[in-house]
């Protein structure tokens, strides 16, 4: 469950060990439970409270979490080769392929036949055989990070997305999501039932994903698992091994940390 | 002049009373809840200091905060053994309300006790890592040590090097079983004792002395 800070309202995502040096916008070190925030907020997840000790693990801990969440808008604006994502850019901006079918970039005139006109430049950049496959494995690829919620949101709705991609397809912004759109709409499944499934499989395996570290992280540091308020489980080595510990839980799922006055490396 | 000379005066003295003794040394008394710690800890602050540490009761958790007491001076076959007591809560793996609904507690008074408790184990457990130097464990020898706790605490007391006398109480009750306690932990002495009735105390005062000394 991702916690939040008291005094300024900081939220922090669920996992992260931000917060054991202190909330990082007011200092406070007061912390709640943020519930609701996280749909499927499990048993395990309501006891998990603070995080690992800062001095090893401070710096692994955060960056994965915030950089699978930042990720994934950039990409759309960078054109750096390798990812399929990239690839599908490439497939776009080709003045070849364009030429060849400037329409076929909007996604309701798409048709497998124009998705194999236009899919040998991916193929060649990922490796894969030109078929519906590859492109599942190249969405599989730059999908592998989390799906922001603003590409989400043009997958879901390709009329909405459909016009810019009409206009626009020449601005590298604009072409990607282009390429997004021919790529949903050259798939037969896409083309037949939307792109509802589609769209749900990739946000799945994210989930999956997220609950794959969610798990991890909290076995690695749950100490004090809030069965419900009056019952708790302790897990005394996590206890023992910290350096911060927990001095007051308070109603609401509260709880006050008790921190090392100086957070420098000085492991005694 | 002379008042740089008062000062620096007055600099060496208290650096010299600071650093002329060694610091008494801590000694946690730890063990799961009611295993009797606080009378233990009373006992043993009564008897050379003339104060208690905290109180005692027979509901669990009763020590929900890590309790010191500085400065006790133990006496031993002409020697002065100084330490400072660290009473702490009884250490668990689970705290729940419902245990205390039993005692004629209200259940927001078991909820909040039992919260409590959760912060005392955790504090506990803080102490045993940063700031004992000697453990004294306790465990009631009318029940059976071998639990996950007790093996836990141990071997985290010993991978500490921490100098550890294990001590099984409660044996003025007539279940206690003292050979139990002396066979789950057979690396270390087994001190019987009555810390309620004060039975056995000598012996206890002796090993402190040796082991804390």
């Amino acid at each position: 469950m991702p916690h939040q800070c008291t005094a300024c309202g900081h939220v922090f995502p669920d996992g992260s060990k931000e917060m054991l040096s202190g909330c990082p916008d007011c200092g406070g070190n007061k912390f709640q439970f943020k519930p609701g925030s996280v749909e499927e907020a499990s048993a395990e997840d309501t006891g998990r409270s603070a995080g690992g000790p800062a001095d090893r693990d401070a710096t692994s801990g955060d960056v994965t979490i915030e950089a699978d969440r930042d990720t994934p808008p950039e990409p759309d604006h960078d054109p750096a080769p390798g990812t399929g994502r990239d690839a599908e850019v490439t497939v776009a901006t080709d003045p070849s392929s364009t030429d060849a079918s400037p329409t076929d970039a909007s996604p309701t005139d798409a048709s497998p036949t124009d998705a194999s006109a236009a899919d040998p430049d991916a193929a060649a950049s990922t490796d894969a055989p030109p078929s519906n496959a590859a492109e599942d494995d190249a969405q599989a690829s730059a999908r592998s990070e989390v799906v922001s919620s603003d590409e989400l949101s043009v997958t879901s709705n390709p009329d909405a997305a459909a016009p810019s991609s009409r206009e626009d397809a020449s601005t590298p912004s604009r072409a990607s999501e282009a390429a997004e759109d021919a790529d949903v709409g050259t798939d037969p499944d896409a083309a037949d039932a939307t792109d509802h499934p589609d769209t749900r499989t990739d946000t799945d395996d994210d989930r999956a994903g997220l609950d794959a570290l969610r798990e991890e992280l909290n076995d690695q540091f749950e100490s004090i698992r809030i069965v419900s308020p009056g019952q708790y489980e302790l897990n005394l080595m996590e206890l023992y091994d910290r350096q911060e510990y927990i001095i007051s839980l308070q109603e609401d799922g509260r709880y006050v940390i008790e921190m090392p006055g100086d957070w420098g490396p000085d492991e005694d | 002049m002379g008042l740089l000379t008062n000062l620096k005066d007055s600099i060496s003295k208290v650096s010299d009373r600071l650093f002329a003794d060694e610091e008494p040394k801590r000694i946690g008394i730890y063990g799961p809840p009611n295993a009797g710690k606080t009378t233990l800890a009373n006992r043993i602050a009564r008897d050379w200091t003339g104060d208690a540490v905290g109180p005692e009761s027979h509901v669990p958790h009763e020590t929900r905060r890590a309790r010191r007491k500085e400065g006790v001076e133990i006496e031993r076959n002409g020697r002065t053994v100084t330490i400072d007591i660290v009473d702490t809560p009884g250490v668990t793996t689970k705290v729940d309300y419902k245990e205390f609904l039993d005692h004629d507690m209200e259940k927001d008074d078991a909820v909040r006790r039992s919260r409590e408790a959760t912060e005392g184990v955790a504090e506990a457990m803080h102490w045993l890592r940063e700031d004992v130097d000697g453990v004294i464990y306790v465990l009631d020898s009318t029940t059976d040590p071998f639990t996950q706790v007790n093996t836990m605490l141990i071997g985290i007391i010993e991978s500490q090097d921490l100098p550890v006398l294990i001590l099984a109480n409660k044996t003025d009750l007539p279940e206690s079983n003292i050979q139990r306690v002396a066979n789950a932990f057979p690396q270390h002495e087994t001190i019987p004792l009555s810390a309620l009735e004060g039975d056995n105390m000598d012996e206890v005062y002796d090993k402190i002395a040796e082991y804390f000394g």
